[in-house]
């Protein structure tokens, strides 16, 4: 074993940082992205028309089933192809995570509308309103108190699943650790860090996602 | 234009087929025993969660904190190569050498504390999402503490639970693709593999991403029944 | 198949808003147009491609790309950027075929295997299979690893090496391989001693032993498994690069600008120093045809 060196760590701070700017800019796109669509999917799973209820579906239960691993790789090898265009490897990442994500986020979505009670709804309808403004003014602005706390907690699995883009080459914080660690041989110093500097970011977040819950729970 | 000759017959040639199977088998055996533990684990962490007693709530907090928020991957890499280093000379001299199947289990303990942190907070919330309504209706009419987490709160936050715990099970079997990093040979691994030696990368692929499908297919099956057999009339659902 | 595989790609473009353009042209028209040359490169197959202390990605087939890259930017009479991206064994050749790259500059053995996918340019390097073990390691040969766990690198001729003598009978009992991504993880599990011998092209070994913390605690040993002559990668049925790219090489070979390269990697003073053998120097003598 011998004595812990720690000074690998800052001699190399200016390239892990840089691998951590690629991790939060991935994040980024990744979690909007995946937000967007996954509210355009999460409604259309409630659809009344079949089709795209059956659409929505299929997407969602399609990515849910496949290991984001695969999906990286699926997009990395065939996108290119399909096309007819090289894409950097940051591109073709974000459109895997936006993509998967997106079936993640639309799950959370369709779980925070259905917690609302099926009264509600009639109600609404029962007072003149259309389809589109129970959504707007009954339904989601409930739901989305529901889903608060889902979706902070989704959004840490995101960040966290943003170092899986490792294994197509991208330099983000988890590879560029990789690539020290290979040169310098201090694996329990820089994974220890690495894990460190993930947990900040996530323990901060979850903390929050808590904080907003007890808020509503003592809001009841 | 594109030329790509699609080669399907790739994945039943010997030896390919045989790999292949030989991934798939390798990921159900991980995917079932991490989530067995995974669960086991998270039940327990997630009930000392609501526990009166602070000692082990904060242990508990810490606990899935802990294994949460650092990415499945990071873990991995620091349970295969740092790890063992910190431990004495003859339980590292174990672990790589006597060890049969080192690389396996070494995805098995990482992915297990891994699954078992979001089981707990699962757990958690479910028990907590019960309103408290319930719980005080529940002690007014006579009954102890026991008997209202037995009667009241657990049976309602077990059907809250099975949607979200579905999704940890899906991702247990989805995740095992990480182990890949650190030499099992499951499914993903054998389709890049196939890939290496044939260049059929795409047919090789497409073959994993089959196997994953059924895998969970069958996991969102089993836990359907269960959720239909629990499920309490009222509450919204899909409408069709 | 190829109709549906274009119906596919269709639908898919338009799910995803991506102009579909398939490159019906050539490699020298797609780098002249796009002003850029997109050469992947490896970062952990020293001294071929890797990060140096400065954490900048060099190595000898960085040199040649970008000997590559000035002779292009003479050619097409314009200036170039270049783009190294980082391949490894696995996505080398799917990204020369998709044209994720426009060659790769690393450190290939040319197969006639990788020939139905791909197509090499004339041999830049020559090597072969040998294992790395730590100092006082016993083993000696191949037949050595017999019950011992070897690593090495996916989707490379090392792996299929050992996993041919396994079969064959000639390591009883059988090695167990454990199979790496990249070759620094190998090199990190045989300092930890999960692996007992890693087995890889001779010059990438001898680049691992060099560039690890403590080279001494490391040694090469046991003859040539394999024999292994590296080439760069570049897409099928695209003649006019590839005779381009050659005929770089010869003119390298030719005026000394490769050995000025060799040297600055192999040489003496270099990040490997590897004295160049008989044979490799009549390859490169018999490679190097009349203008």
């Amino acid at each position: 074993m011998g004595a812990f060196d720690w000074t690998v760590i800052i001699k190399n701070m200016p390239f892990f940082m840089k691998g951590l700017l690629t991790t939060f800019e991935l994040a980024v796109v990744a979690i909007s992205g995946g937000l967007f669509f996954g509210m355009l999917v999460g409604m259309a799973r409630l659809s009344h028309i079949k089709l795209i209820y059956y659409l929505a579906t299929i997407f969602v239960n399609f990515f849910r089933s496949l290991p984001l691993l695969l999906v990286i790789f699926w997009f990395y090898f065939l996108v290119p192809i399909i096309a007819g265009r090289p894409l950097g490897d940051f591109v073709s990442a974000s459109v895997a995570f936006v993509v998967f994500e997106a079936a993640y986020f639309a799950e959370i979505v369709r779980a925070g509308i259905q917690s609302i009670s099926k009264g509600q709804e009639q109600a609404a309808y029962s007072t003149g309103f259309t389809y589109a403004q129970t959504m707007r003014y009954i339904i989601l602005p409930q739901a989305m108190r529901n889903m608060v706390p889902s979706l902070i907690t989704q959004t840490v699995v995101v960040f966290q699943d943003t170092s899986l883009a490792y294994v197509i080459g991208l330099k983000e914080f988890l590879r560029s650790a990789s690539i020290v660690d290979a040169r310098e041989m201090k694996s329990l110093e820089i994974y220890a860090f690495v894990g460190l500097v993930y947990f900040i970011f996530c323990f901060l977040m979850s903390r929050f996602s808590q904080k907003l819950e007890a808020k509503r729970g003592a809001a009841k | 234009m594109l030329s790509y000759d699609f080669n399907w017959s790739v994945i039943w040639t010997e030896p390919y087929g045989t790999w292949m199977l030989q991934g798939i088998w390798t990921t159900i055996c991980l995917g079932f025993i991490s989530w067995c533990i995974a669960l086991t684990l998270g039940i327990i962490i997630g009930t000392m969660r609501i526990t009166p007693w602070k000692p082990l709530r904060i242990f508990a907090t810490a606990y899935t904190e802990f294994f949460r928020d650092i990415p499945l991957l990071v873990q991995l890499f620091f349970w295969y190569f740092a790890a063992p280093s910190i431990l004495p000379g003859f339980i590292e001299r174990f672990l790589y050498r006597e060890l049969p199947n080192f690389e396996f289990w070494v995805v098995v303990v990482g992915l297990s504390l891994y699954t078992s942190s979001r089981v707990a907070e699962q757990v958690r919330s479910g028990m907590q999402s019960i309103p408290t309504d319930q719980y005080y209706a529940a002690l007014s009419t006579g009954f102890t503490h026991l008997q209202t987490y037995r009667y009241i709160i657990t049976p309602l936050a077990i059907r809250i639970m099975i949607p979200p715990l579905t999704t940890e099970c899906l991702t247990v079997f989805k995740n095992t693709s990480l182990a890949m990093t650190v030499g099992v040979l499951e499914t993903t691994f054998m389709s890049q593999q196939i890939e290496a030696y044939t260049f059929r990368g795409i047919e090789a692929t497409t073959a994993a991403s089959l196997a994953y499908m059924v895998i969970t297919l069958m996991v969102v099956l089993i836990m359907g029944l269960i959720e239909k057999r629990l499920s309490v009339p009222g509450l919204i659902t899909r409408r069709r | 198949m190829k109709k549906s595989l274009y119906t596919a790609g269709v639908i898919l473009a338009v799910v995803f808003c991506l102009t579909a353009s398939a490159f019906a042209e050539g490699t020298l028209e797609t780098i002249a147009k796009r002003g850029e040359f997109v050469v992947g490169v490896r970062d952990g197959a020293i001294p071929f491609g890797f990060f140096n202390e400065k954490n900048e990605q060099v190595g000898f087939s960085i040199d040649m790309a970008y000997e590559f890259k000035q002779a292009l930017e003479k050619k097409l009479a314009k200036p170039l950027k270049i783009e190294l991206k980082t391949v490894n064994p696995k996505t080398r050749i799917p990204l020369v075929a998709n044209g994720t790259i426009d060659m790769e500059c690393g450190s290939t053995t040319h197969t006639i295997g990788l020939e139905e996918t791909v197509a090499f340019t004339i041999h830049v390097f020559l090597t072969g299979s040998q294992l790395l073990v730590k100092k006082n390691s016993k083993i000696k040969s191949a037949k050595d690893l017999a019950g011992k766990k070897v690593g090495a690198a996916q989707g490379s001729t090392n792996e299929a090496a050992i996993r041919d003598l396994n079969t064959k009978g000639a390591i009883k009992p059988p090695a167990t391989i454990v199979v790496y991504q990249e070759h620094p993880q190998g090199m990190l599990a045989l300092e930890k001693g999960i692996i007992d011998a890693y087995c890889g092209d001779g010059t990438h070994l001898g680049g691992l032993k060099a560039k690890a913390p403590k080279p001494d605690d490391y040694k090469i040993v046991g003859g040539m498994l394999t024999y292994d002559p590296y080439a760069f990668i570049v897409r099928q049925n695209d003649s006019a690069f590839l005779h381009f790219i050659n005929a770089q090489i010869i003119e390298m070979i030719k005026d000394g600008r490769y050995m000025t390269i060799y040297d600055k990697w192999f040489g003496p003073k270099g990040v490997l120093p590897i004295p160049m053998t008989d044979e490799f120097k009549t390859l490169l003598k018999l490679q190097a045809w009349p203008s």
